[in-house]
């Protein structure tokens, strides 16, 4: 091989050609992925609201423990005390029902007591309980992005 | 201008036109001779995937049982009826599940399409996993076929992904109770699996946003990966050296093994073994017609089959959405109801921990057991312990997908089919 001088001469700047453009393209790999992910986590969602009211609370008389099957939650109501229990199995998602012990799980057999608490089955985590307040026009407003501790009363 | 005294007139352009016109599409006449049959797979598109003779070997029936030919052509019927489907398919709640009840109804060969569609998705699952059983248990996933092997993995993950994406789109109890499950796993990896089931259905339950980001999965993502891989896995065959077979005995020198340094033209750049230079003896063949013979005679095999369970059976449809009550109990197509089986043990170790080993084992596979005897033959001796240890996995998979499927009822309790 005998070495041109006009193409040695043309080398570095070559190597810097490639390697700008290596990372350039790198570069843009990288941001494409970031932004992708980024598009795909919505902003906005369409469905269920996490935060609704549910009527006021005379509706709810004492002793009431009624599953509200579209915002997949569970009124119970003792006496003056009334909360909000997730009917969403923590083991994979289906809805629970409620039963004399309960909750139970048609998928795949969990069961839990009345507070929510596991008695059995895969669930490896109690039914979490949600923020129920009075809002100003009286209603009762549950809200699902605020779990609280089992046992969290609205007094009334 | 008028160079030419015979210029062709206009009468004789028009008498000609049909011949013309067939011999400009296909320059050559069928082939009749070695030289001809040798260069179908240079003039015709289609063909040149071909190389231009095959091994004996890789013709047999018995070695690869045409699995991967078969997961092709279902892949080409799921395609076809998928298209003509999709003239039909709204992706929307309110829709999607009047929709299948129109194909059944009113849409023409509707029912039958969607027969084609369904029994092609379940059979190419099967399929394309015995495929993989194949290669393993021949050992032909040795070296220089490793990346192949990882090529093949990734094809059998998209392939499970596009039926489960699939799998929502009737928006019927089954559809959506598998797939509120299905995702739920995702929900257990680590770190990140909330994060990512959030992304996969664009919300936090299945409703809308997740019907459309299946359907558009569905339809045109994963198709074109599935496409382009398919396309590298081919040419991969290819440039192995065709597929697998057990080493030819040892040579009479005259034979020639031909070295590198003797390089014909772009022979040069293929690697592993030549078929066949000069006038060496070798098992070779023509791939016209022997190899096409063989693929024509597998694709007429597998519509028919499809045709056959297409007219018989009718894919099931189950009650619409009603997002209060889940079927008791809620079942994941058969294929994932030995990863539900042990979801009911342990939903991380059954979801994400198990599946996640696996597949790194199987992806791992070809750079762990790097002994280069037992390549093609079925259950070589040399490969005793591999083959064992594959087929013990894939029977425990198997029991647990039977354990799954037939003994599991109400609240999956334990009830005996019998
Ligand atoms: C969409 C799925 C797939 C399609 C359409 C497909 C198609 C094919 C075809 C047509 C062949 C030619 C030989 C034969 O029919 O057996 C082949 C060979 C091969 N396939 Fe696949 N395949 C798929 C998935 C896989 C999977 C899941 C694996 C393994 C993980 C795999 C690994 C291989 C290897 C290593 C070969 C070369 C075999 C040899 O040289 O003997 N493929 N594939
Ligand atoms: S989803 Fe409730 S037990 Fe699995």
């Amino acid at each position: 091989m005998t070495a041109v001088n006009s193409e040695n001469a043309n080398l570095p700047r070559r190597r810097l050609l490639a390697w700008l453009s290596s990372v350039g393209l790198a570069g843009s790999a990288v941001l494409a992925v970031l932004s992708d992910l980024i598009f795909f986590k919505p902003r906005v969602t369409y469905g269920q609201p996490a935060l609704f009211q549910i009527g006021k609370p005379e509706e709810f008389p004492p002793g009431t423990r009624i599953a509200r099957e579209a915002e997949r939650i569970c009124i119970v109501r003792e006496g003056n005390k009334i909360a909000a229990i997730s009917t969403t199995c923590t083991h994979l998602g289906c809805s629970v029902a409620i039963s004399d012990t309960g909750f139970a799980c048609p998928c795949h057999g969990s069961r839990y007591d009345q507070d929510g608490a596991v008695t059995g089955g895969p669930a490896p985590k109690p039914l979490p309980w949600f923020k129920v307040s009075l809002a100003p026009n009286g209603e009762i407003e549950v809200d699902k992005n605020a779990p609280v501790d089992p046992g969290t009363y609205l007094i009334v | 201008m008028s160079t030419a005294t015979k210029e062709p007139g206009l009468w004789n352009a028009i008498r000609e036109l049909p011949s013309n016109v067939w011999s400009s599409a296909f320059r050559n006449p069928l082939p009749s001779t070695d030289l001809e049959r040798a260069s179908t797979s240079f003039t015709n598109f289609f063909l040149h995937i071909h190389p231009v003779k095959v091994n004996r070997h890789t013709l047999r029936p018995a070695y690869t049982l045409g699995l991967g030919l078969i997961s092709t052509f279902l892949f080409v019927i799921l395609v076809v009826t998928g298209v003509l489907l999709m003239f039909y398919y709204v992706p929307s709640t309110t829709q999607a599940y009047d929709r299948m009840l129109d194909l059944r109804g009113t849409v023409a060969f509707g029912i039958f399409l969607r027969n084609m569609h369904r029994w092609s998705a379940h059979g190419m699952v099967a399929m394309v996993f015995l495929h993989m059983c194949r290669v393993f248990l021949t050992g032909a996933y040795k070296k220089p076929r490793e990346f192949n092997w990882v090529i093949g993995v990734g094809l059998f993950l998209v392939t499970l992904f596009l039926s489960f994406t699939g799998y929502l789109l009737p928006w019927d109890q089954l559809a959506f109770w598998a797939i509120t499950v299905g995702t739920s796993i995702a929900g257990y990896a680590p770190l990140i699996g909330k994060q990512i089931q959030f992304v996969l259905l664009g919300d936090t339950s299945v409703g809308q946003e997740a019907l459309l980001r299946f359907y558009v999965l569905h339809v045109a993502v994963l198709p074109a990966v599935l496409v382009l891989l398919m396309g590298v896995h081919f040419w991969r065959i290819r440039k192995d050296g065709g597929l697998s077979r057990p080493e030819p005995p040892a040579k009479t020198p005259e034979a020639g093994i031909v070295t590198m340094k003797k390089v014909y033209g772009m022979q040069g750049f293929v690697r592993g073994p030549f078929t066949k230079l000069g006038n060496t003896p070798d098992d070779s063949v023509f791939s016209w017609p022997n190899l096409l013979m063989a693929e024509l005679f597998v694709l007429v095999l597998t519509v028919s089959v499809i045709l056959v369970l297409s007219l018989a059976f009718n894919a099931p449809l189950e009650q619409p959405v009603n997002v209060m009550h889940p079927p008791n109990p809620a079942k994941a197509p058969w294929y994932f109801l030995g990863l539900q089986e042990m979801v009911s043990y342990s939903a991380f170790w059954g979801g994400v921990g198990v599946p996640g080993i696996l597949v790194a084992l199987l992806l791992l596979a070809p750079y762990l057991d790097r002994k280069p005897g037992g390549v093609g033959r079925w259950f070589a001796r040399e490969r005793l312990l591999a083959n064992t240890l594959f087929l013990t996995l894939v029977v425990l998979n198997l029991i647990f997908v039977v354990i799954g499927t037939f003994f599991r009822g109400p609240n999956w309790t334990f009830v005996s089919p019998f």
